[in-house]
């Protein structure tokens, strides 16, 4: 797409030739106007037809159990019929939490160093390196990992909603790192200088002026890693047990989400866990959405208040 | 408690080294999760490298059960490869569409709800993209297939890349749902990078006379490239490390075909489908194995991106 | 095992024996190796006071029993209010390996755990009990033909892609008097890893594999190559949804999968030469012509006997011997018990064959080598 016109253009005396290739001009950029557009209705359709199928299928469901899909246990029998979805929904609030008070944390700290001391020193570069590669470990390696090294250990104790979380941070861990840093580097430099300019340490310009001009962004970025860590499956079928009761602690005792019921249910051949699949896959997209309004409606708050 | 300027000075001081550690401390973490993971998946690994060597990598077969079993990644890395490059290829076109659309063309009540729509997309947890994949969409992909089969029948090289369809789930279905779950990552990323692109820039250039496009080329693309590379890495590893969705549509089969409308297979997808049953331990070396290599690709594939990005970096200071 | 484990094999099984006797029993065709001290004359006893459970077991292992240990962990949770036993599936290998680094109670397994692993077991000596049985369907999907007979060598050579047309001579001459059409063949398979498959490939080898003098030629195993063409589908379910999706599709399912499904299936030649439907007696009477092994391992597939279905898969629990926690080597003795008793009552229920009496019994005494 960049060739070296592209390199050129504003330079290039425009105006000039403007009436000689006037209308080739036109029909590209109309041409490519249309393109995007194009994307935009490629995008909506595919969303409208999985949104489709997920509340076609998993709104009976919810609908004909209203309360009871979200205040009963999860029917023990896959084969029964019932409602009952308390339990994963709990343990998928609590695990991805846990996860993201975990990996936001550090990663927009891990950002921070990246942007704001390490720049382009070596350690800096082969930090950024190594995070990109981390972004590629399959979800199930992450979730082999900790099991070797957590779980394992701890034994039967071992299998519980953080060490799910742990697993799920990894995941997070580089998706935060590397959105976070592409937003504060997009903070311009001469904010900064000004804050030095008024004797502001290197910690307190960060904070109060780096961080919040370029937390829209970061709270986008983080966003996206929640989302991924909500809809995970692979990582928690090592690591988190398989409850069927709802479990508010987060250290002790096995516990269950969303995404793993969907895949157990689907795997089920009876009608009325594939009924619990699609009402599970539904419940978390209505869930991962709450938390995305939630998330944009605070970090228009924070953007506001800066 | 009167404090000297001098006293307030050193606490400031101190204030910012630690803050300054805790930074580094949170991005030496990585470094440190990612060398444990590397070193647990190349201890659980050795023992398949022990009795296949480096053959591993170059073996086609995967075969647990024969005798002497055999266990070959080269067609899981091959199918890996495959689908994650037509991923990109199908995703970022779309993203960057997306995101300029919504930066430059969409009229400002638009914005918002084009946002949301990407945020949506990326809220949808993978396993419903693979449910979606292979109740809906394979079964369906199955007659535009065959049509565009048709189309290259006997055309060299296209004819072997579009050739016989075997059924819905193929390379190309799994490349095709991996590009919408990946689409979300460069998308978003991508539209705040060029968001953020100086309107001096965007300005100057509309003055001179040139379309938006030629603007879009000449302001907003010099300045966002290196995040919009950053963007597309972070999707490829999403695309090469998916593991569950890629798994319900890839068809399972592993393959060395040049033809992206069969079956095939990839490297999450065969540690997720094997790991249940391998109940020897030569077989959990072999798929642990499998994430090591995976690992080694996105080194190598990271590698050449970083190498491109700074030379592409260095032609684009060289420009403005 | 000492003698004051082997005691207590006497009594849990002489207690369930006891009661299980009248409800379940059958003139079984016994006559298998005997197992060494296990209880043979029992003496009356007490039931399990469920009641009296209290705590929660956590297990993984084999998706092939999932759905009964799913059905009979629902019951159980009304017989004994305070226990709690969580199965969470994941496949025999996952199971096995959990077991080995302790991170669960008891696990399920298809197979059995090879000699060199054994020492590798954290928890120490384990026990085998088997739990259930059930026949591998073999389900099609061909428009005009509700019934269908195949023989081994046929499904051989259909597996193997050797013939591609349901008008093949070979089927034609499996089903003398049935118009076949000549749609193409579409065959089903697992894509993930799977006893059901290994028990499958097991039946064939045994059949007509190589060492039979047949034309088997892809081993057996949990996974195995198959050749490039098949269809593969994750679990049964999915393999179930090809074959429903696709007319002249053929899969192997397990039964409670293959009805969930409302699929159709076809009668197997079995050794004595008969061609049999996969009923839950047929498995039972697979069994009876199965030889046990002293751990109780053994494989039901390709069985003795007229009445045998010859494509079936067995299960275990295993769990180990010697237990930290003495409630717990309670809590896993009230489940198995549970399992062998009333969850036996409850398997054809949920399509899938009780364990024939005798077998049964020995299972039972194996339960109580689990001790603290």
């Amino acid at each position: 797409m960049l060739d070296d016109s592209a390199r050129t253009a504003p330079s290039s005396p425009l105006l000039s030739d403007l009436s000689g290739v006037s209308g080739r001009r036109r029909t590209t950029n109309t041409v490519v106007t249309v393109l995007m557009g194009l994307c935009v209705a490629i995008i909506f359709v595919v969303l409208a037809l999985v949104l489709a199928t997920v509340i076609g299928k998993g709104w009976s469901i919810v609908s004909k159990e209203f309360p009871k899909w979200f205040t009963k246990d999860i029917q023990l029998s896959p084969r029964r019929p019932g409602p009952g979805m308390k339990a994963a929904i709990v343990g998928t609030i609590i695990t991805t939490l846990t996860a993201t008070v975990i990996a936001v944390p550090l990663g927009i700290a891990g950002a921070v160093y990246l942007n704001e001391y390490g720049k382009r020193s070596l350690f800096a570069r082969i930090l950024r390196f190594f995070t990109t590669v981390m972004a590629g470990v399959p979800s199930i390696v992450m979730g082999l990992f900790i099991y070797v090294f957590w779980v394992v250990p701890r034994g039967i104790d071992g299998l519980n909603s953080f060490s799910g979380a742990l697993s799920l941070a990894c995941l997070m861990l580089p998706i935060v790192v590397r959105s976070s840093e592409e937003m504060l580097r997009l903070v311009p430099q001469n904010l900064r200088d000004a804050s030095y300019a008024l004797g502001a340490t290197p910690s307190r310009t960060i904070l109060t002026v780096v961080i919040p001009k370029a937390s829209p962004g970061i709270i986008s970025g983080s966003l996206l890693a929640v989302a991924r860590a909500a809809g995970e499956t692979a990582p928690l079928i090592f690591t988190i047990g398989a409850a069927k009761q709802v479990n508010w602690n987060v250290f002790s005792g096995t516990n269950t989400a969303l995404s793993r019921q969907i895949y157990d249910n689907a795997k089920e051949s009876f009608p009325a866990a594939q009924e619990r699949a699609w009402g599970a896959a539904l419940t978390l997209i209505a869930l991962a959405f709450l938390f995305t309004i939630v998330a944009r409606v605070l970090s228009a708050r924070i953007s506001r208040n800066s | 408690m009167a404090l000297s300027i001098a006293d307030l000075r050193t606490k400031k001081q101190f204030a910012d080294r630690l803050f300054r550690g805790t930074t580094l401390a949170g991005g030496a973490a990585i470094l440190v999760i990612l060398t444990l993971i590397a070193w647990t998946v190349t201890d659980k690994s050795s023992l398949v490298f022990k009795s296949e060597g480096l053959n591993f990598f170059t073996e086609r077969r995967f075969a647990p059960s024969a005798t002497p079993a055999v266990y070959g990644a080269l067609s899981f890395i091959f199918g890996t490869a495959v689908t994650a490059l037509l991923a990109i290829i199908i995703a970022v076109p779309i993203s960057l569409g997306l995101a300029l659309f919504t930066t430059h063309v969409a009229p400002g009540w638009l914005k918002r709800p084009l946002v949301a729509l990407t945020d949506v997309v990326a809220v949808v947890p993978s396993v419903v993209f693979g449910l979606w994949g292979i109740i809906y969409l394979a079964p369906k992909l199955v007659g535009p297939f065959q049509t565009v089969s048709g189309w290259f029948h006997g055309v060299p090289v296209l004819g072997s890349l579009f050739g016989q369809v075997s059924a819905g789930r193929t390379f190309m279905t799994a490349g095709l749902i991996l590009a919408v779950m990946i689409t979300p990552i460069i998308t978003s990323i991508t539209r705040e990078v060029i968001e953020t692109c100086p309107e001096a820039d965007q300005d100057g250039a509309l003055a001179l006379g040139a379309t938006r496009w030629e603007m879009i080329r000449g302001a907003v693309m010099p300045h966002s490239i290196g995040g919009i590379v950053g963007a597309v890495m972070l999707g490829l590893g999403r695309a090469m490390g998916e593991t569950i969705a890629a798994a319900l549509v890839i068809g399972s089969s592993p393959a060395l075909t040049a033809n992206l409308f069969s079956s095939g297979d990839s490297l999450p997808s065969v540690i997720a489908l094997q790991w249940g049953e391998a109940t020897s331990d030569v077989k959990r070396s072999a798929l642990i194995a499998m994430g090591l290599t995976l690992f080694l690709m996105t080194l190598v594939v990271n590698f050449a991106a970083t190498a491109v990005v700074s030379r592409s970096m260095k032609r684009m200071q060289g420009v403005s | 095992m000492n003698t004051s484990s082997r005691r207590s094999v006497a009594i849990v099984g002489a207690m369930t024996l006891s009661l299980i006797a009248a409800a379940c029993g059958s003139d079984a065709k016994t006559a298998t190796t005997p197992v060494p001290g296990a209880a043979t004359t029992v003496p009356a006893g007490t039931a399990v006071d469920y009641k009296a459970l209290k705590g929660k077991l956590v297990s993984s292992g084999a998706t092939f029993p999932k759905s009964f240990y799913d059905e009979a962990i629902a019951n159980l949770a009304t017989a004994a209010p305070g226990l709690t036993v969580e199965y969470g599936g994941g496949g025999s290998g996952k199971g096995r390996s959990d077991l080995q680094e302790q991170v669960v109670d008891f696990a399920g397994t298809d197979g059995i755990v090879k000699t060199e692993d054994v020492a590798k077991f954290k928890g120490g000596q384990f026990v085998y009990v088997p739990t259930v049985l059930a026949p591998i369907t073999i389900s099609y999907n061909l428009k005009g033909v509700s019934k269908l007979q195949l023989s081994p060598a046929t499904l051989a050579a259909i597996f193997q892609l050797q013939i591609t047309k349901w008008s093949d001579p070979l089927i034609a001459a499996d089903n003398p008097g049935v118009t076949l059409p000549g749609t193409a063949i579409v065959v089903a398979r697992r894509s993930d890893g799977s006893g059901t498959t290994e028990n499958f490939t097991k039946f064939l080898k045994a059949a007509v594999g190589p060492d039979a003098g047949g034309t088997w030629k892809l081993a057996s195993g949990s996974t195995v190559e198959w050749p490039a063409g098949t269809q593969a589908g994750d679990g049964n379910s999915g393999v179930a949804q090809i074959v429903t999706s696709t007319d002249g599709a053929i899969g192997y399912v397990d039964l409670s999968d293959a009805k969930a499904n409302k699929l159709t299936f076809a009668a197997v030649k079995n050794k004595a030469g008969k061609f049999v439907l996969p009923t839950l007696e047929a498995t039972s009477a697979a069994a009876n012509g199965t030889k046990i092994n002293d751990d109780l391992t053994f494989f039901v597939g390709w069985a003795d006997g007229d009445a045998s279905y010859p494509i079936a898969a067995q299960t275990w629990i295993i769990a180990s011997a010697k237990q930290a926690d003495p409630v717990k080597a309670e809590n896993i003795r009230g489940f198995l018990t549970y399992l062998l008793t009333e969850g036996q009552k409850l398997a054809p229920s949920v399509d899938y064959a009780p364990l024939p009496d005798d077998l049964r019994q020995k299972a039972i005494a194996n339960i109580a080598k689990i001790g603290s």
